[in-house]
C-alpha cells in the first residue's frame, strides 16, 4: 500500500463524480488545444502563402490596412484601384518582374471560391506552375478558367466542364498541379477577361512584385511609390502585419479557452471540497493510524493533479479530434480558408506536453486549498464527524 | 507506580468558549501500568472518550499533562503526534472505522504505510495479522462484504499493524451482537496475554469485569480506580 494506490482508490470510487470532473477539465483542455491547433497550423499556413507568393514586395491599393492586404495571402476580393498606366511604370522602373492581378470572388454550389484574373504567360513564369491536366491558357484573351488542384478536387471539376462566372460560362480548360498555397483553391482567368467580367475597367487589384537584386528591396519601394499614388509593403511587412492579426486572433480565442479552463478548475475545486467534506471520519482514520497533516495534504493535492492528468489527456486527444473536424468547418470562412489542407489536427509534441502539464498544474493549483482545509482537520473532529 | 506506560495528571479538557464552554475533563489524574488491561467507565458524557483521545494524543488537553512512556506529549508538534500514533497506540473504534474503498488487507497495510514500512513487508504482516484474528480467508474483501465482528477484527488487526504497546479501544463491542462480542472479546484477551496494554472505553460489565483495572470517570474525573471486583461492587451499589 502506497499513496499512490489511495489516490488511485479514492478517484474512482465514485464513479460519476470522476466523469462529470473530468468532463469539465477535458472541455477546458480540449478547446485550449483546438485553437491552439488552429491558431498554429493558421500562423504555419500564412508562411507558406508569402512564401509561395513569390514576391518580395506587393503594391495594394493605396491606403490599404493590414486587413486588406490579407487578402493578399488568402485571394480575397480586394478593390480594383490601380490602373494599368502604372503597372506599367512599375514595369518601367527596371531590375524587377511586375505582375498584376485582379482578385475576385464567384461561388460555385453556394460556395464562396476566389477568382484571380491574371496575366497568364507572366503569371505562370511568376509563380512556375505545372498543369496537371488539361492544358493551360493559349491566349492572353482566352474565356476559360484553369483551376488549382484542390479546388479542382473539391467541386469535382474535370477539363471541359464549364463554371458561370458572372453570367458568362467559361470552360475548364486545365487544372493546375497542387502547389500547396492558396492558389491551389482559386480559379484563374485571363487578367482581361475579368476586368470584363467584374468591371474594373482597365484596374488591378495589386501587383506583385519580385525584384532581382534582394538587398535593394527598400530601394525599390521609394521608386514605386515616386512612380505610382499606391501603398507599397515588403513580404516581411506583409507577413509581420498580417502575424500580428492572427496572434491577436489567436490570443482571443486563447483567452477563451483560459476561461473553460478556470471554469473547469473551479469544478475540482469544488470536487475536492466536497470531497474533503464527506470524507472527514476518513481523514480521522488516517490521522488515527498514522498520516500526518502532509500525508492528507498530499493525498487530496495528488487527487487534484490525477483529475489534471487524466483531462489533460482526454482534452488533448478530444482538442486534435475537433480541430481535425473543425478545420474544414473554418475552411468556409474566407479569412481562415488558409486551415483547409494546412496539416490542422496535428500539434508539436513540445504542446502536447505543455498542454498536459498546464491542465495538471491549473488541478494542482485548484487542488491547493481543499487540501490545505483537509489537512488542518484535527483528528477528533474529523473522526467525530458523522 | 513506577512502571506506568500511561499517565495524566490534572488534564482538562475544555470546548467552546463563554456561554457554550462545556468541561469534558477536570482535573483527571490516573496511571495505568505497562501490560494492563483497562476498563473505563462511566456514565456517557462524562468524559470517558475524551480522555482516550487525549491519552491516544488525538486531541490536545486544555491543561495538565500526559505521558506515554515517560514522555510528555502535550507539546510534540502534529508530525511527532502521528508518528506516536503510527508506532506506539493502536486504535479501535466502535464504528470499526474501516477505509471503505481498500480490501481488509490493504486497510491493515495502510496503517504500515504511514509507518514507513516497504510495501512487501506490510503484505506480509497484514495477511499475518489477519490469519491471527481468524479472517484468513477475507483479505480481499471489502468491509461491506464482512459481518460488523470481522470488521472489528480488521479493525484489530489494523491496530497491532505496527506493533504497538498500547491498544486504546473505544466501545469495541457497542455495535456488535453477542456472537461477535464474543469473538472480539477472545481476541483481545489474546493480546492482552501477548503483553500489550489494552485500554478500553466501555459501557459493557461482562468487558469491565475481565479487567484488571477499572478507572470510573464521573464528570470529568476520575472518581475511582482499582481492581475491577471492587470498582463494579461499587458502581452496582
Amino acid at each position: 500500500m502506497n499513496i499512490g494506490n489511495l489516490v488511485v482508490r479514492n478517484i474512482t470510487r465514485r464513479r460519476g463524480r470522476l466523469v462529470f470532473t473530468l468532463l469539465g477539465i477535458t472541455i477546458g483542455i480540449a478547446s485550449f488545444v483546438t485553437f491552439l491547433a488552429l491558431g498554429g497550423s493558421l500562423k504555419d499556413e500564412i508562411r507558406r502563402e508569402a512564401s509561395a507568393l513569390g514576391a518580395n514586395l506587393v503594391v495594394t491599393p493605396k491606403g490599404s490596412c493590414a486587413y486588406e492586404q490579407v487578402s493578399v495571402l488568402t485571394g480575397d476580393q480586394l478593390p480594383a484601384t490601380i490602373t494599368m498606366a502604372e503597372v506599367g511604370r512599375i514595369k518601367a522602373i527596371g531590375g524587377l518582374t511586375a505582375v498584376p492581378v485582379v482578385t475576385e470572388k464567384t461561388a460555385i454550389k453556394n460556395r464562396p471560391v476566389p477568382v484571380a484574373g491574371v496575366l497568364t504567360a507572366e503569371m505562370r513564369a511568376f509563380k512556375g506552375w505545372e498543369v496537371g491536366s488539361g492544358a493551360y491558357f493559349a491566349g492572353a484573351d482566352e474565356e476559360a478558367v484553369v483551376a488549382g488542384a484542390s479546388v479542382a478536387e473539391q467541386f469535382g471539376l474535370k477539363v471541359g466542364d464549364e463554371l458561370t462566372i458572372r453570367g458568362m460560362r467559361l470552360p475548364v480548360k486545365g487544372v493546375l498541379k497542387e502547389t500547396g498555397s492558396k492558389d491551389d483553391s482559386t480559379l484563374f482567368i485571363p487578367l482581361a477577361v475579368a476586368q470584363e467580367l467584374f468591371k474594373a475597367g482597365d484596374k488591378v487589384s495589386f501587383v506583385a512584385v519580385r525584384v532581382a537584386d534582394v538587398s535593394r528591396t527598400d530601394e525599390y519601394v521609394t521608386k514605386i511609390k515616386e512612380e505610382v499614388n499606391a501603398g507599397v509593403v515588403t513580404d516581411r511587412q506583409m507577413l509581420k502585419s498580417v502575424l500580428g492579426i492572427v496572434g491577436t486572433v489567436n490570443v482571443t480565442l486563447q483567452l477563451i479557452a483560459a476561461v473553460a479552463v478556470l471554469a473547469a478548475a473551479f469544478g475540482i475545486v469544488n470536487t475536492m471540497l466536497t470531497a474533503a467534506y464527506e470524507r472527514r471520519r476518513e481523514i480521522g482514520i488516517l490521522q488515527a493510524i498514522g498520516a500526518r497533516q502532509r500525508d492528507i495534504f498530499t493525498v487530496f493535492l495528488l487527487e487534484s493533479g490525477c483529475y489534471g492528468f487524466m483531462g489533460g489527456v482526454l482534452g488533448v486527444i478530444g482538442g486534435l479530434l475537433v480541430s481535425t473536424f473543425a478545420a474544414p468547418l473554418v475552411s468556409q470562412n474566407a479569412f481562415t480558408s488558409f486551415v483547409k489542407g494546412s496539416g490542422s489536427g496535428t500539434l508539436d509534441p513540445k504542446l502536447i506536453g505543455g498542454s498536459i502539464l498546464f491542465s495538471v498544474a491549473v488541478a494542482l493549483i485548484a487542488g491547493l486549498y481543499p487540501a490545505w482545509r483537509a489537512a488542518r482537520l484535527t483528528p477528533v473532529e474529523a473522526i467525530n464527524h458523522d | 507506580m513506577t512502571d506506568a506506560i500511561i499517565q495524566t495528571e490534572n488534564l482538562f479538557k475544555t470546548y467552546g468558549s463563554g456561554a457554550a464552554e462545556t468541561h469534558a475533563l477536570r482535573g483527571a489524574t490516573l496511571a495505568i501500568p505497562r501490560g494492563a488491561f483497562c476498563a473505563i467507565i462511566g456514565p456517557s458524557g462524562h468524559g470517558k472518550s475524551t480522555l482516550m483521545h487525549l491519552i491516544g494524543g488525538l486531541d490536545r488537553p486544555t491543561s495538565g499533562s500526559v505521558r506515554i512512556d515517560g514522555a510528555e506529549i502535550g507539546g510534540l508538534s502534529s508530525s511527532r503526534l502521528a508518528r506516536l500514533r503510527a508506532e506506539k497506540i493502536g486504535f479501535v473504534f466502535q464504528f470499526f472505522n474501516l477505509l471503505g474503498n481498500l480490501t481488509a488487507e490493504e486497510n491493515v497495510a495502510a496503517a504500515m504505510m504511514f509507518a514507513g514500512v516497504p510495501d512487501k513487508a506490510q503484505k506480509e504482516r497484514a495477511r499475518q495479522l489477519l490469519e491471527l484474528v481468524g479472517l484468513g480467508h477475507k483479505l480481499d474483501s471489502r468491509p461491506k462484504e464482512l459481518s460488523g465482528g470481522q470488521q472489528q477484527r480488521v479493525a484489530i488487526a489494523r491496530a497491532l499493524a505496527n506493533d504497538p504497546d498500547i491498544l486504546l479501544m473505544d466501545e469495541p463491542t457497542g455495535n456488535l451482537d453477542s456472537e461477535a462480542e464474543a469473538e472480539v472479546l477472545a481476541a483481545i484477551r489474546d493480546l492482552h496475554r501477548q503483553g500489550k496494554t489494552v485500554i478500553i472505553v466501555t459501557h459493557n460489565p461482562e468487558i469491565a469485569r475481565q479487567a484488571e483495572l477499572v478507572i470510573e470517570i464521573r464528570d470529568g474525573r476520575v472518581a475511582r480506580a482499582g481492581h475491577a471486583a471492587s470498582a463494579l461492587e461499587r458502581i452496582a451499589a
